[in-house]
């Protein structure tokens, strides 16, 4: 009774079922196998880079893009791809994410992640642990190895423990750079403001990168990882943003689609992003594309949020959109669509 | 017209097991909260400072699983969750795995309007309590016989791998209530102890925006209550929500898809509380039962356990 207005849908449904039958080879082709990933929103832009940082942002985005394409082309699931595009740049310190993220207000680095299986769903996710190497890896522990979706603080890396992981002291996280901006910001004062509409458009330094993939597999099983180190520095302590939160920054259904988000993370909560465009492809029927430029440009700029987030439906449709100045992102895929880019009109191979 | 439903758990008591002097303390426990979140919206209150208000009480009062009396983790500690909601502006406010806070709801609402953030856990939840000046308490304040027997008996259930399924839902109460004030604001909030015999650091949905809190103005408010890691996967009470705004569904029509559709596929059970733009209030559950009370401006007043 909600879609009186869409009778030609089932028959499409019919006939791409009738394909898969068919002809094998059609249908593979009809779905592509696709990885996209972001490694945060913000001022990225050309006035801010050199050319040896670009092509060092460049490089970490491509391994991690690689790294994650690897495991789908080998035949491996959209869970162990998006795994392993988040774990490689969670090792890579330029992005806000394990080692080299953003310290908090106690000069720690205190990261949060989150990973969702579209095929169930199931999800993990861990927040406000200190001494997780690869938080993406734990919150697919917690997914796999306990009847929990949501683990914190030291109960999270007890748990850790009893799954053999090895914790790392808080200093392997913390970087020279990351030193220097929490040294420069710790001076600041932030008023509160979670109810104006232009609250922390004053951050000093665009660290809110968060990092994330979403891919698509030869199955047809969507998965999404988020991880960051949250808000830039001096969060205080104890701050869970959007990117644990299932529905917030991170979710995967394979009935609608699969997305990650990077940006103000409190927006994020308070709009439900990565559920709500979900909801509007699955529900308003609405292109990926569209569903995400309403959220992005139109709800979420409208709260007074800033951010982006990468999408990726079913069929292999695929959309990276940002309301910030710039986006690291990536996107390949077995059409041969392989693109790396970080401000608004660019795509460099 | 302005309304009020409240929560205090779903599945919680088997009929049979529940004497009448129990049933009773139940039916004591929802009326005070009920009545003391309407009283406030019949003198031009919010619907927020309504929720807050009801959830207040019910977080006192030991006979449910929030605040006072909450359920124990598996290392006989309270470890407390709770979000509020305000549909106005969408703001948020919200906090987990907190140890010593009396009453989770206020410090989840100093977070919404005291801070720049949304969620706060842990430690670092309690140092923003201290620096918003809220009295911090003994974990021991929170701890009751009853809960420190319930943990007694699910830790007999000898589970030896963290892979079983918590066990029936014995004790999933958690509490919660939605509003609409005169103005046709609304607003949810939740408050919970989670479940007995948790891991510590384990957070439900309660906390969590979306899962089990969620307002939005014109739309709906929900409050849920059940096996959280369900309610988490399916985004419960925002799916409620677009169900209303995105495909037209009446708020009766949506909770019972979600309830009966969505989360009984995936295998979680439970029950929530939702109040939409017109005060219309609906209260369901997939469980044997669910403590809840319903009061409106027509003169509606009940409280009922089945």
């Amino acid at each position: 009774m909600s879609r009186p207005k869409l009778p030609a849908l089932p028959c499409l449904l019919l006939l791409a079922a009738a394909a898969t039958r068919i002809d094998p080879a059609a249908a593979a082709d009809a779905r592509p196998l696709v990885i996209v990933i972001h490694g945060g929103a913000g001022v990225i832009e050309p006035a801010r880079m050199t050319s040896a940082k670009e092509a060092s942002y460049r490089a970490g985005l491509a391994a991690a893009l690689d790294a994650g394409y690897a495991v789908l082309e080998r035949g491996g699931t959209s869970l162990d791809a998006v795994t392993a595009a988040v774990r490689t740049l969670e090792d890579d310190p330029q992005f806000n994410a394990g080692r080299g993220a953003v310290l908090n207000d106690q000069g720690d680095a205190e990261l949060d992640a989150a990973i969702m299986d579209g095929n169930g769903p199931h999800a993990g996710a861990v927040a406000s642990v200190l001494h997780v190497k690869n938080p993406v890896e734990l919150a697919r522990l917690v997914m796999e190895k306990s009847p929990y979706v949501l683990l914190v603080g030291e109960g999270a890396e007890e748990f850790a423990l009893e799954q053999g992981m090895a914790l790392m002291p808080r200093s392997y996280f913390r970087t020279e750079a990351r030193e220097r901006e929490f040294e420069e910001t710790r001076h600041l004062e932030w008023a509160p403001r979670n109810t104006g509409p232009h609250a922390e458009t004053t951050v000093q330094h665009d660290s809110r990168g968060t990092v994330g993939a979403i891919a698509l597999d030869r199955a047809g099983n969507l998965a999404a990882a988020t991880s960051t180190g949250g808000l830039s520095s001096n969060k205080h302590r104890g701050r869970v943003g959007d990117t644990p939160l299932i529905g917030a920054g991170t979710y995967a259904d394979n009935h609608s689609c699969a997305v990650s988000g990077t940006g103000q993370g409190e927006y994020f909560i308070r709009g439900v992003i990565a559920y709500d465009v979900c909801a509007l492809v699955q529900y308003r029927h609405l292109q990926l594309a569209q569903a995400v430029h309403e959220v992005i440009h139109e709800k979420l700029r409208r709260a007074g949020g800033e951010g982006g987030v990468i999408a990726l439906d079913p069929a292999g449709n695929l959309a990276m959109d940002f309301n910030s100045i710039g986006m690291f992102r990536g996107a390949r895929d077995s059409r041969g669509r392989r693109e790396i880019a970080m401000y608004r009109n660019d795509a460099k191979p | 017209m302005y309304a009020i439903a409240i929560h205090g758990g779903a599945g919680a008591v088997p009929r049979a097991t529940l004497s009448a002097e129990r049933e009773q303390r139940y039916r004591r426990g929802l009326e005070a909260a009920l009545d003391g979140g309407y009283a406030l919206l019949e003198r031009g209150g919010s619907s927020l400072d309504a929720v807050a208000t009801a959830v207040r009480i019910l977080e006192d009062d030991a006979v449910f699983n929030a605040g006072h009396g909450a359920a124990l983790t598996r290392e006989g500690a309270a470890e407390l969750d709770a979000a509020i909601m305000d549909g106005r502006q969408l703001r948020a406010g919200a906090v987990a795995s907190v140890r010593h806070v009396r009453n989770p709801i206020e410090l989840a609402r100093r977070v919404m309007e005291k801070s720049r953030h949304v969620l706060l856990v842990g430690a670092g939840a309690e140092e923003f309590a201290l620096e918003e000046k809220l009295t911090l308490v003994p974990n021991h304040y929170f701890r009751t016989a009853e809960r420190l027997e319930q943990l007694e008996f699910e830790r007999r259930g000898e589970r030896v791998s963290d892979l079983v399924p918590p066990a029936p839902p014995t004790t999933q109460g958690t509490v919660g209530a939605v509003a609409r004030d005169a103005a046709g604001n609304l607003a949810a909030a939740t408050s919970t102890g989670g479940m007995t015999n948790k891991r510590p650091g384990r957070v439900g949905d309660s906390p969590i925006i979306g899962a089990g809190t969620y307002a939005k103005n014109g739309v709906c408010a929900v409050s849920a209550t059940g096996h959280g890691e369900y309610f988490i996967r399916a985004v419960a009470a925002h799916h409620v929500c677009t169900a209303v705004e995105y495909r037209g569904l009446t708020l009766q029509q949506a909770v019972h898809e979600l309830l009966h559709g969505i989360l009984r596929a995936l295998g979680g059970d439970g029950g929530l509380i939702a109040v939409d733009r017109d005060g219309q209030i609906v209260m369901e559950f997939s469980t044997e039962g669910m403590f809840r009370g319903a009061r409106d401006a027509r003169g509606r007043r009940e409280i009922a356990i089945y």
